[in-house]
């Protein structure tokens, strides 16, 4: 084991609702590097319901690329690694797979401790399938009967801010107590308090008798205040318990990684919160993780993290939940060929029964990046609104500037061409400024993001260490114009050497070649209305680059982008953004 | 490890069924029963009251507590005396409903109101094997199995029946007439509202269709009558294995799921034909590794339904249209020929 690095190996699992995927890092000239990646299907599902088979079959295509072997005649992962370089030294894991818990929130003032119980469940990936408020003007017998329906597996107990209120907190909890008397005798939810910190042995006192109680930090100890972080982590532990009793496996995993299991998308929030303290604070970090059943918009500013995760927005089995916030027209106005609606649709119940199917068809390849579009549009617009004041939607409809912007996802990282990702991202988000397009092709985000806790040299450099695809830097100016005005003058100066010039106008969407690891001087030359992020409209500037898959991107097709009606000129105008990214030839 | 699809003409059928809550088991283990015989019942709670009793007796809470004359646990009907009379006015605190007091507390009584009994039926003839005698039955018959991809959530049984003229043609009114009354159908694809309707008329028992338009599905769940989707959504035809197996069984009675667990359960939407048995037939593999000579079908376009045999699970990964590249296997399908089709787009059949 290196004496300056806390390990030599660090194997990171991540078990979704379709892939298992997983990541081997090994030290390599001082430095944590990946060297080798596997993925198999989950098997979290029927028949198997055991996440073991996919965790060892991904493990397994690691043990083929490298020929280290990682598992024992036993079946049992060897850790710590052994003399002769099998095993590995540190293991994490992450997962979103799984059924949902079904949660029963319960809160004192749906508008405070409410909403962020919600904003809790929600992404902890739980199932609300209730909720109760002191404040709710449903007679008592009523309410004992939502928590009958409601069958949870997990009660949500918030409420009080730390030294507040005591005689409402404790009436809740007579009432919680009473309607989950009247579960049947099979029912065992587990309560959770994450309320007034002073009346913790008083509930537990009450319920702790007949359910499982779990103390974690008050979410809300001041009426201002909001602390998800550290009752999110302690919940994660309650809702594995929950899982494990449904589905075999997890156990072994939190076993093996010492307790360094995470909900996937908690993970992922740490790593866009540590990028967010890492880079410049005048802007924000971005980070988005596309899957199956669920999306993830994780957000940062200065350290602050804004996690939201939907599961009714996913492109498998999550997929008709577009349909709730979206229109077919919606989605077609992204697809660059002719596609009615019906077909469309069909495309979209069809994905939901079977979510791990590849498109084969250059039109299936269309619809599943139209949708991943929506979703990510959709989504994002919907995270906004619990963004600080200055960044939410209502402060402005633009995307404040964000640096870098992070994306996972499976659709995102099987893009037969880095272009078909960076126009998904380009169109969905709508970035503005200067922004550098990452892309996590192996999913290796959120075991980076537990990896912080055992070994945290191992996220930092992971997340420098060539694992992760830069797209490229993207320049957005914000204005509009009459397509064909000139927008910005460009110089790019290539520290090999060589130098473009040219002049961009609006509507234009360009890619001036530099290659990934290239780097280069970038002069911009905005014209006047036309923001390119130097603090004022006009104002030109000078800025180091580097460079990505797809190169350097100017999108001058102006900030909201605006669609035409016309469904044929739309259908056009994909096609040649298409282009002009380079996903097609 | 590929989902399996089990399109079965002769296999051991064991299903789970279970009431909503705890009740009473009438079925007794080795018992044979019939599709429409009631294995057990139960009455689970519809809601519940909190009664005051002070305010109902008129009466200070602790004197009141005094006149209560129902234990917890009792069961009451509608209207029985739960506390009191007392005073001049003999003034009583009735059930507001049949059910039963859970507790007394604080000066009130938490009453439990039963709903509706429901019944749990066989829905497929077969022999009881297994009971927790309070609320689940496993029964077992020796059936042809087809599992589907899609259901209404409802389940009934009847005598199967074929309209139409084959797997791929659009179900029309013209194909519905009386002599289909009561019966389950199999039939092609279904694009238009009509034709269901026209089912309900015909007190229709069950819809069993290879493939059902997208903008259907709320009309669909709105019915009465259990409707199964063998192959997807659109205008897809079932395939041959799965027709091939329905129409032969035409005449017998066959039971139709249409409930679908989702993605972490069992239970999938399916079709169960009880049959004569001779022998005993085992039951269906759950786990079937996809190598060469296994059937499979396809679930995605461009050949959605088609059925095959594996010849090989292919090494290296194969470029596609789409341009994606994916681990693949080479099938031989029915009528088309040896073609590359991507692993995840593959399902075992069985």
């Amino acid at each position: 084991m290196s004496t300056l690095l806390e390990a030599d190996t660090l194997l990171t699992i991540d078990v979704g609702s379709v892939n298992t995927r997983a990541g081997l890092f090994d030290v390599v000239d001082g430095r944590y590097r990946l060297v080798a990646t596997g993925r198999a299907p989950s098997t979290a599902g029927a028949p198997l319901s055991d996440v073991s088979e996919g965790v060892r079959m991904a493990l397994e295509q690691i043990q083929t690329v490298t020929g280290r072997r990682l598992i024992d005649e036993a079946e049992s992962l060897i850790m710590p690694a052994t003399a002769t370089g099998a095993g590995v030294d540190v293991f994490v894991a992450t997962t979103s797979a799984g059924p949902q818990a079904r949660t029963l929130i319960v809160s004192l003032m749906p508008g405070v401790s409410g909403e962020s119980a919600r904003r809790l469940a929600a992404s902890c990936y739980l199932d609300i399938a209730g909720e109760l408020g002191l404040m709710d003007r449903r007679r008592e017998d009523e309410k004992l009967d939502t928590i009958v329906q409601a069958r949870p597996d997990l009660v949500l107990l918030v409420g009080g801010t730390d030294g507040g209120a005591t005689h409402s907190v404790l009436r809740l909890v007579e009432l919680v107590s009473a309607g989950l008397g009247l579960l049947s005798e099979e029912s065992e939810p587990r309560v959770v308090y994450a309320g007034n910190q002073r009346l913790a042995s008083a509930v537990t006192e009450r319920l702790g008798e007949r359910f499982p109680v779990t103390v974690v930090p008050n979410i809300r100890p001041t009426i201002e205040q909001e602390e998800l972080a550290a009752a999110r982590q302690q919940l994660a532990e309650v809702i594995h318990d929950v899982r494990s009793s449904r589905i075999s496996g997890f156990d072994e995993l939190r076993q093996w990684s010492g307790g360094f299991l995470m909900n996937s998308a908690d993970a992922f929030g740490r790593i866009i919160r540590y990028l967010s303290q890492v880079y410049d604070p005048a802007k924000g970090v971005l980070g988005l993780d596309l899957g199956a059943s669920h999306t993830t918009i994780a957000a940062g500013f200065g350290g602050d993290l804004r996690l939201f995760v939907r599961s009714d927005l996913g492109q498998g089995a999550a997929l008709p939940g577009l349909l709730r916030h979206a229109s077919l027209a919606d989605v077609l106005r992204w697809v660059p060929i002719d596609v009615s609606e019906t077909r469309l649709r069909d495309y979209i119940f069809n994905k939901a029964l079977h979510p791990g199917v590849v498109p084969v068809a250059m039109e299936e390849l269309h619809l599943e990046y139209a949708l991943a579009r929506q979703i990510l549009r959709t989504a994002l617009n919907l995270a906004r609104a619990d963004w600080p004041k200055g960044r939410d939607p209502v402060s402005s409809p633009l995307l404040p500037p964000m640096e870098p912007i992070l994306a996972s996802g499976g659709a995102l990282a099987r893009a037969p061409r880095p272009g078909y990702a960076a126009l998904v991202l380009l169109d969905a988000l709508q970035p503005t400024g200067i922004a550098t397009l990452v892309l996590d092709p192996y999913n290796l985000a959120p075991g980076l993001g537990v990896s912080a806790g055992p070994v945290p040299m191992a996220t930092v450099q992971g997340l420098d260490s060539g694992s992760f695809v830069s797209l490229g830097t993207v320049v957005s100016p914000v204005g509009r114009g009459r397509p064909g005005r000139p927008v910005l003058r460009l110089k790019l100066e290539r520290e090999r050497g060589e130098a473009s010039e040219g002049e961009i106008r609006f509507g234009q969407l360009a890619v001036i070649p530099l290659r990934q690891g290239d780097n280069a001087k970038l002069t911009l030359r905005p014209e006047r209305g036309f923001d390119v992020g130097f603090g004022a409209p006009g104002r030109a500037g000078t800025l180091r680059v580097t460079g990505g898959a797809v190169g350097l991107i100017i999108d001058a097709r102006g900030r909201p982008l605006h669609s035409t009606k016309d469904p044929g000129r739309a259908r056009d105008l994909n096609q040649k953004w298409l282009w002009d990214i380079g996903a097609i030839e | 490890m590929l989902p399996i699809t089990h399109i079965l003409p002769l296999t051991t059928v064991r299903r789970e069924r279970s009431l909503p809550s705890p009740g009473t088991v009438t079925a007794r283990v080795n018992e044979k029963v019939q599709a429409g015989d009631v294995l057990a019942q139960a009455e689970p709670p519809a809601r519940h009251y909190l009664l005051d009793l002070a305010r109902g007796l008129g009466l200070p809470e602790k004197e009141a507590l005094r006149h209560v004359r129902r234990q917890p646990g009792e069961r009451v009907d509608s209207g029985d005396v739960l506390a009191g009379p007392v005073g001049l006015a003999r003034r009583t605190l009735r059930a507001p409903a049949a059910g039963q007091i859970i507790n007394v507390h604080d000066g009130r009584i938490l009453f439990q109101a039963h709903g509706e009994m429901v019944s749990l039926k066989a829905e497929y003839s077969g022999i009881v094997v297994a009971t927790d005698g309070v609320q689940s039955i496993t029964l077992e018959a020796t059936a042809a199995l087809v599992q589907a991809v899609w259901g209404n959530g409802r389940q009934d049984h009847g005598v199967l029946r074929v309209t139409g003229n084959g797997p791929s043609e659009r179900l029309k009114t013209d194909d519905l007439d009386i002599n289909l009354r009561g019966a389950i159908l199999v039939a092609g694809v279904c694009v238009h509202t009509a034709p269901l309707h026209q089912a309900t008329e015909l007190s229709c028992r069950g819809l069993i269709l290879g493939g059902l338009a997208s903008d259907l599905i709320p009309v669909v769940r709105r019915l009465s009558y259990p409707v199964l989707v063998i192959e997807g959504f659109g205008d897809v035809p079932m395939n041959a294995a799965a027709y091939s197996l329905l129409t032969t069984n035409a005449g017998r009675e066959a039971s139709l799921d249409g409930r679908v667990g989702g993605l972490y359960s069992n239970q999938r939407p399916e079709v169960i034909i009880p049959l004569p048995a001779t022998r005993q037939v085992a039951l269906p593999d759950e786990i079937i590794p996809p190598n060469p000579g296994v059937r499979v079908r396809v679930v995605h376009p461009p050949y959605q339904g088609a059925v095959g045999v594996v010849r090989e699970v292919l090494q290296r990964a194969v470029g596609y249209p789409s341009g994606i590249l994916a681990r693949s296997a080479r099938v031989d399908l029915e009528g088309i020929g040896t073609i590359n089709v991507p692993l995840a787009n593959l399902e075992i059949l069985q």
